[in-house]
């Protein structure tokens, strides 16, 4: 070989290395459009002081055709839901239509199926009375509060969570109450109890109603609750996260909930740290592969990112965290774009893959909480994108959707089903604003929906196991969490180069699925002890 | 003692004053809230907005401390001819608006208008909730204390409180004080990268920066400025085992690792976190409206209590920040996790500025100076600060006490050298003289 092509074939060699090493720690970069003026929305989240909070999203199946519907909260104004009319892989495109859940005081909701019937269920979260609507079909819903004994009470709620205990086949619900509204001159130090409504049954026993609500006390004002098997121990516990602002002699809180038995919390010699942050909203996933999720709390200026400090065995092991975000640039303390240098204030939050690479992504809704002069008037919300180093990097303005409207709710999901995760954000006295993920570079993916027989229809408390890159991503399926809303339906993962996806669900009573492979960029509905069935969209 | 009796002779003069009252303004002041519990509601309020406005660092606070309570005690004395202004005794503080001779005023309305007018201004950084309570507050009480007053005396009253708010306000925005961003944090600092100098201690982003560092050139109330009593320099920086800074690291390391839970209890009693309590000056504040809601004081007494205790508590955070730049000290944390075991922990969150010396203990010292100049050197008292943090109240034989451990919690927490914790009392006390020296009474 002559000594010239000998020197070109080196020079290639090198130049492809340095290329492959400069985009090592650097994933695709997502893109999106947004979409709003199209879209049908038209919905601004109302109010004064009694919703600084909340303006929580949530967006959910209702009419069975598999696309995502949505319902934005209206604060003063009346609620609104948007059914939705988009076709697969085209614009996200709405219509608002009557559904029943057209109420005002409204915080924020979360998509339940809380009689199992396959029909999906809403709470609504209110200043005021909550209200627990049944589904009817076709979008259309009817308040259940006597029919379902759910006691609403009259509190200033915006956070929820529920499981279905171990043994019932009716849900458990937690709901979270903030401030006493009444307590105009002296608020600080007012917070109201945090509900658990429970099956009027004990475990065991049919149930169809919920019994009177328990009081989980003490109670600090929470404003985003989550139930996770943080020590894979079969059980999920209670995480709370509260918002300093107003408690006294609080911090954050996390409840063991055994079935049936005695709420009960962690204490500090199990390792609970004692921490007090303004505690607005809750992401979790097993960033790290290894077996165990991480969390991420939204906070004002640093926000934190936990990690287990040991991990447990057999479900055993103390519950201590450590603060990650600094480590793996996910502080997302101040506008990174823009002229405002105020910290930030963060509110709903969600973990997704964005660009499809097999590492989930984590957004975040940033908002002034109203006029606060410390904190930042335009603060940017947050798409930090994971590298395969585990590390975040800021890209909301590369990747078009770094507004500067004050955010309050969202929801990550992929609202055209074309198999990548689409957003949608709610802002204080401004639209609602919704965009169309359009990453061009996007890996591979694919979409679960799990269909539980009998009780808890939508297997709550499972986890879905995909194997990619070398690991095994794994995502608790839960209700609660983010900020005042969440998203249920199809359970979304970025697969990178893979055409064949290798998955398991582990469901809610710990029967573990057994590996199935499946071709990805398709939809799949598992349900236990069969193979996966593949869907299409109809249109 | 003296004290004490002199205030019970006052308090008999102001009896006789409030009997002659509704003579001057011919009305009823019986259902009317007296002048005293107008401050303690406005009081109460302020503490909170202390706690819950960002920007309220225990400095900042202090200062805010200052300026209430000298505008609170200015506008009393404009009509208390037993009171001695303090314009010409506070620098920069040259004169304050007077009364019209011969006109009635009602002091809760004087009060309830400077208050307001203060506090709008002190705090308008607070939050939506602070707002929405102080819009709240403001309402009532100008309800209740105008009521069944004549419109030109609430007019008039209203007026003088609010211009001896205001000129105290003019007088406060030039101190180099008035003016805090990002809750403290400068943008950019060069950090000295010799051993033995701070460190970032808090893997919060904003803290990689240290608090306030040219808080100690900010103009001082009492005391001529904020190097008047500059301490000397700490103990030699050693990395040596065996060395006497080597020494003062081991004590706090082993004394965290061997702590009593009562050793535990003062520690958290005493910790006073930003944005978590009042403040640490916020905590003797409330250690004063403790006494005098049971002392049920008289006004003179609250309005001389709550300027001077504000101005302590001002001069000690000036006169503190002064030495902590000057020597620029490393944590004990940060010196044990390098030398001496890097799994150690605090008991207690570690203030992001440098060590030496203890500003608790610094602002403890003037402030114990100052109450025990007021009620004695050897007033006891109980504490109940922390009661709805669920902290119980403690008990303290006096003010120095009280001080002393509000000092040494901060080496039970594993946040200060005993060096700093020790001098920076002494400090405190010589920072409180001045303010002690300060002429309130005619």
């Amino acid at each position: 070989m002559r000594p010239g092509i000998v020197a070109g074939i080196l020079a290639l060699s090198i130049s492809v290395f340095q290329a492959g090493l400069a985009q090592a720690g650097q994933p695709v970069t997502p893109t999106f459009d947004n979409q709003t003026g199209t879209s049908g929305l038209s919905s601004r989240y109302q109010g004064d002081w009694e919703f600084m909070v909340g303006g929580g999203v949530s967006a959910f199946d209702c009419n069975a055709d598999g696309y995502p519907d949505l319902l934005l909260p209206g604060g003063t104004d009346k609620a609104k839901f948007y059914r939705n009319d988009s076709t697969r892989g085209g614009k996200l495109t709405f219509s608002e239509q009557t559904s029943g859940l057209e109420v005002d005081n409204l915080l924020g909701s979360y998509p339940i199926d809380i009689d199992s019937d396959g029909i999906m269920d809403l709470v609504l979260l209110r200043l005021g009375e909550n209200i627990v609507m049944r589904g009817k079909g076709a979008c259309q819903f009817e308040r259940a509060n006597e029919a379902w004994n759910f006691d609403g009470g009259k509190a200033w709620s915006a956070s929820f969570a529920a499981t279905w205990e171990k043994g019932n086949n009716w849900p458990t619900l937690a709901v979270g109450n903030y401030i006493d509204p009444e307590q105009d001159m002296l608020p600080w130090g007012s917070c109201t109890d945090n509900w658990l409504h429970r099956p009027e049954q004990a475990p065991g026993i049919e149930s169809k109603r919920f019994a009177a609500p328990k009081p989980l006390k003490p109670s600090f004002c929470a404003l985003s609750m989550l139930f996770t098997d943080w020590n894979r121990s079969g059980t999920p516990s209670l995480r709370v996260s509260n918002d300093r602002e107003y408690y006294k002699g609080g911090r954050e809180q996390m409840w063991h909930i055994p079935p049936g038995g005695e709420p009960v919390l962690y204490s500090e010699e199990e390792g609970w740290k004692y921490l007090r942050i303004w505690g607005m909203g809750i992401a979790s996933y097993d960033l790290d592969f290894d077996g165990y999720p991480e969390y991420f709390l939204t906070s004002m200026a640093d926000n934190k990112l936990q990690a287990l400090a040991t991990l447990p065995k057999d479900g055993k092991g103390p519950a201590t965290y450590k603060d990650v975000a600094f480590a793996h640039g996910a502080t997302a303390h101040r506008p990174y774009t823009g002229d405002d240098w105020h910290p930030s204030t963060a509110w709903h939050t969600q973990f997704e893959d964005v660009n499809n690479d097999g590492r989930v992504d984590l957004f975040i809704a940033k908002g002034n909480v109203a006029e606060m002069p410390d904190f930042a008037k335009r603060d940017p919300n947050n798409l930090l994108v994971q590298n395969d180093e585990g590390n975040f990097i800021e890209m909301g303005l590369a990747a078009n959707v770094a507004s500067m409207n004050i955010s309050r709710g969202a929801a990550l999901t992929d609202f055209n089903l074309d198999g990548k995760v689409d957003l949608v954000v709610s802002n204080r006295w401004k639209d609602a604003e919704i965009w169309e993920n359009t990453t061009a570079r996007a890996g591979n993916w694919i979409e679960f929906r799990l269909e539980n027989p009998g009780a808890n229809r939508d297997a709550i408390g499972s986890w879905i196991e995909v194997k990619n890159a070398g690991h095994v991503m794994r995502r608790e399926i839960t209700i609660g969490g983010g900020h005042a809303g969440g998203a249920l339906g199809w359970h979304h993962f970025g697969v990178g180069a893979d055409k064949d996806v290798e998955f398991r669900v582990i469901w809610p009573d710990g029967r573990e699925g057994d590996w199935q492979t499946v071709a990805a960029n398709g939809f799949y509905v598992v349900s236990p002890g069969k193979a996966a069935e593949s869907w299409t969209p109809s249109r | 003692m003296l004290n004490l009796l002199w205030m019970r002779a006052r308090a008999a003069v102001i009896i006789v004053l409030l009997m002659l009252t509704p003579v001057m303004t011919g009305v009823s002041h019986a259902e009317r809230m007296p002048p005293q519990k107008v401050l303690q509601t406005w009081y109460r309020l302020v503490l909170e907005l202390v706690r819950h406005t960002s920007n309220y660092s225990p400095p900042v606070a202090a200062r805010s401390f200052a300026y209430i309570g000298v505008t609170v005690y200015e506008a009393a004395a404009g009509g208390d001819a037993h009171l001695q202004t303090l314009a010409g005794q506070l620098n920069g503080l040259t004169a304050v608006p007077a009364r019209e001779k011969g006109m009635a005023y009602d002091d809760g309305v004087v009060l309830n208008a400077a208050m307001a007018y203060s506090m709008k201004e002190f705090f308008s950084h607070t939050g939506p909730t602070g707002q929405h309570a102080f819009a709240a507050t403001e309402k009532k009480m100008h309800a209740k204390v105008s009521d069944g007053l004549p419109d030109d005396v609430v007019k008039r009253s209203t007026d003088y409180g609010q211009a001896v708010a205001k000129a105290i306000l003019e007088w406060s925005k030039s101190d180099g004080g008035a003016d805090v961003q990002n809750m403290g944090f400068p943008l950019k600092y060069d950090l000295n990268p010799k051993p033995g100098h701070w460190v970032p201690t808090s893997l919060i982003r904003q803290q990689q920066m240290p608090l306030l560092p040219n808080w100690g050139k900010t103009r001082t109330f009492a005391m001529p400025k904020g190097s008047t009593c500059r301490l000397p320099p700490p103990i030699e920086y050693s990395e040596e085992k065996g060395s006497a800074f080597y020494k003062e690291a081991e004590e706090v390391y082993n004394t965290v690792k061997t702590l009593t839970p009562e050793q535990k209890t003062i520690a958290r009693f005493w910790s006073d976190d930003p944005m978590l309590s009042p403040t640490p000056p916020g905590h003797w504040v409330s250690v004063a409206w403790e006494i005098m809601d049971k002392e049920k004081s008289d006004l003179p007494t609250v309005v001389d209590t709550m300027a001077r205790l504000g101005v302590a508590v001002a001069d000690g955070f000036i006169g503190c920040w002064d030495s902590k730049y000057e020597y620029d000290l490393i944590r004990p944390v940060s010196y044990i996790k390098k030398v001496i075991d890097p799994k150690w922990e605090t008991l207690l969150i570690t203030p992001p500025f440098p060590e030496y010396p203890s500003g608790h203990s610094t602002q403890s010292g003037a402030a114990a100076a100052v109450l025990a100049s007021i009620f004695g050197e050897n007033y006891a008292f109980d504490d109940s600060t922390h009661v709805a943090d669920n902290i119980p109240t403690r008990h303290f034989a006096s003010f120095k006490a009280a001080a002393e451990e509000a000092a040494i919690s901060r080496l039970y927490g594993g946040i200060h050298f005993r060096a700093a914790i020790e001098r920076g009392l002494q400090q405190g006390y010589c920072i409180g003289a001045y303010t002690v020296a300060l002429k309130t009474r005619k």
